[in-house]
């Protein structure tokens, strides 16, 4: 079997998701702690890749990084058709999962927590990084791992801007249509096995993180009985 | 000295408070909604008041709107120290993580060992890997006490901080909490709506409704001497009433209560105008039958019945309504102890004095 689609997928996913920790988290942060004019329409234009057709995706992703964006050009960046491109279109692609499910969390910390850590002599920052972070770590690692599989399955918009090009932008989800339209049903069926493992652990460990702050908070509450019960 | 002028245009009404706050325990008394928290707030920063002036030990804290240099000084460096009413301890952190927080760095022997000695003053040494999550009520104040302590704040605010708390912790935190403030020698303002807790922990009180602070003083002094009948109103005093001035003498001045002449502490006043007093239902003796009627309770007798009885603690809460043309109902307080066979069930006929000394005019 040929590794390379398999571990282009993986850079590719991973450097996805670099992407997604700091600009999703930021959005995140920003969504569900501030109030400013145009929020709405930030958080809208956010949910897009959730609608939109991957081509439509595609299409604008080619305007923004392409030649004839006046900043690509002064810069001098060669972007389309090379595997950061893929990268590019796996994190747009995430965003949405990313932003949505840790503003959720973040939007959960009782403000009271980050007021009373105010009060104790902490900077805006380090309640950042010892409270809320912290607090809301679960939601954002769930997050992080539902952009990831999106960012791994992420075919459409990147065959529009990276092209499929073997041993260079072929990602494992290109590589599984290739297989399929040279009837190479034995690479294929590997390939769909290989997807189809990682997406079901992805989703299994999404629900585990997610649940696990509910058995903690059981335990305690048995604790808590057992002291009074003393 | 805390010293706080602090106005705020808030939806409901406007809050004005003026504030001046030794090493004491200053008890911000008030029904919900008068702005207590509100006030609480704005002293820490945590919201902006319109205008004002905070100062805390010479240092000037904040400053709008009034002549002078206008200052905001962030939260984190006005060294006042906020217990708020659900704790808000930090949940992912144990008890001594929550208390070593404020103190830098926080994960150094040394301020782990300032953590413990502060838990130990709340006696709280034995829970200290405990989450707060594994933390009953009483116990999560007293970690919350702890830590605002830690990071050694000149004012300590609670904001009603024993209001989930059963009557027996209440007590002994409140003991703690006293005994610290005088050790530590710390400017105390505390918030609630207790009259209970207000009478048991504060030094003095400041009574406040929509935004205002209506009366402040020794908690003595404003119980026995409310400044209006609002305060009185706010302070749950029984049996307020009007009347008219009869006559007013060296020894007594005389009451016109609805056709019942009664006879007050002596007062100046002219004959004919209206005063607001009350009576409060402890000063309301009942007179029994087999028993020689007493020098303090001779005046101001008057025959009453039962209208309903309700226990309380040791006794009944009566309600009665005199054997006046105006039928006017007064409450008063019967202690089962101190004179068992005494029939008080609805309907039965009783006389009553009510003392001189302790009618209060305001």
């Amino acid at each position: 079997m040929n590794w390379h689609p398999f571990l282009l997928s993986v850079q590719v996913g991973l450097t996805a998701t670099a992407l997604n920790l700091v600009v999703g988290l930021a959005l995140a942060l920003l969504l569900a702690r501030r109030q400013f004019p145009g929020r709405t329409l930030l958080e809208t234009v956010i949910l897009l890749p959730l609608v939109l057709p991957p081509s439509v995706m595609g299409y604008y992703l080619l305007l923004v990084l392409g030649r004839s964006n006046p900043v690509i050009s002064w810069l001098d960046l060669r972007i389309l058709f090379t595997w950061p491109a893929a990268a590019i279109a796996s994190a747009v692609v995430g965003l949405p999962l990313m932003v949505q499910t840790s503003r959720a969390a973040i939007a959960g910390v009782d403000p009271t927590i980050e007021n009373a850590a105010r009060t104790l002599g902490s900077s805006e920052l380090e309640i950042l990084w010892r409270i809320t972070l912290p607090l809301a770590g679960r939601g954002i690692l769930a997050g992080l791992i539902l952009a990831l599989a999106r960012a791994l399955g992420e075919f459409g918009a990147t065959l529009m801007i990276a092209g499929n090009i073997p041993g260079r932008t072929q990602t494992l989800p290109l590589a599984i249509y290739d297989a399929v339209q040279n009837r190479q049903y034995v690479q294929a069926n590997r390939m769909v096995l290989i997807m189809t493992v990682f997406s079901l652990v992805s989703l299994w460990l999404v629900r585990r993180v997610e649940s696990s702050y509910g058995r903690t908070t059981k335990k305690s509450r048995t604790q808590i009985w057992k002291a009074s019960g003393e | 000295m805390f010293k706080a002028t602090i106005e705020k245009n808030l939806k409901h009404f406007q809050l004005t408070v003026n504030l001046e706050v030794a090493a004491e325990i200053l008890v911000l008394f008030g029904p919900s909604g008068a702005g207590k928290t509100q006030t609480l707030n704005a002293i820490t920063g945590l919201t902006r008041p319109d205008r004002g002036e905070v100062l805390l030990n010479e240092r000037l804290l904040f400053r709008r709107k009034v002549p002078g240099k206008a200052v905001d000084t962030p939260v984190r460096h006005r060294r006042i120290g906020f217990v708020f009413q659900d704790y808000a301890l930090f949940p992912h952190l144990s008890a001594l993580d929550n208390v070593a927080y404020p103190l830098r760095p926080s994960h150094s022997t040394d301020s782990k060992s300032q953590a413990l000695a502060w838990l130990k003053r709340m006696h709280m040494v034995h829970l200290a890997t405990h989450y707060p999550g594994e933390l009953s009520g009483g116990q999560q104040q007293r970690v919350a006490i702890a830590r605002a302590l830690a990071a050694r704040p000149e004012l300590l605010l609670l904001d009603e901080p024993f209001s989930a708390l059963d009557s027996a912790v209440k007590e002994s935190i409140r003991n703690d909490l006293k005994q610290l403030q005088r050790e530590l020698g710390l400017i105390v303002l505390y918030v609630t709506h207790s009259l209970e807790d207000a009478l048991d922990t504060g030094d003095r009180i400041a009574v406040m409704q929509d935004g205002r602070i209506e009366q402040i003083g020794n908690v003595e002094e404003v119980l026995n001497r409310p400044a209006n009948s609002q305060t009185a109103r706010i302070l749950g005093i029984r049996n307020l009433f009007r009347a008219r001035v009869i006559k007013s003498t060296p020894e007594a001045l005389f009451l016109d209560w609805k056709g019942l002449t009664l006879k007050a502490p002596p007062r100046s006043a002219e004959a004919g105008a209206r005063v607001t007093a009350y009576i409060r239902p402890e000063e309301v003796k009942i007179l029994y039958p087999d028993r020689a009627v007493g020098g303090a309770v001779r005046h101001n007798r008057v025959t009453a019945f039962v209208v309903n009885r309700a226990p309380t603690a040791g006794g009944y809460r009566l309600r009665l309504r005199l054997d006046t043309t105006a039928r006017q109902e007064i409450e008063i307080r019967f202690s089962s102890k101190s004179y068992s066979t005494l029939d008080s069930s609805p309907g039965t006929k009783i006389q009553l004095s009510l003392r001189q000394a302790g009618i209060v005019i305001l």
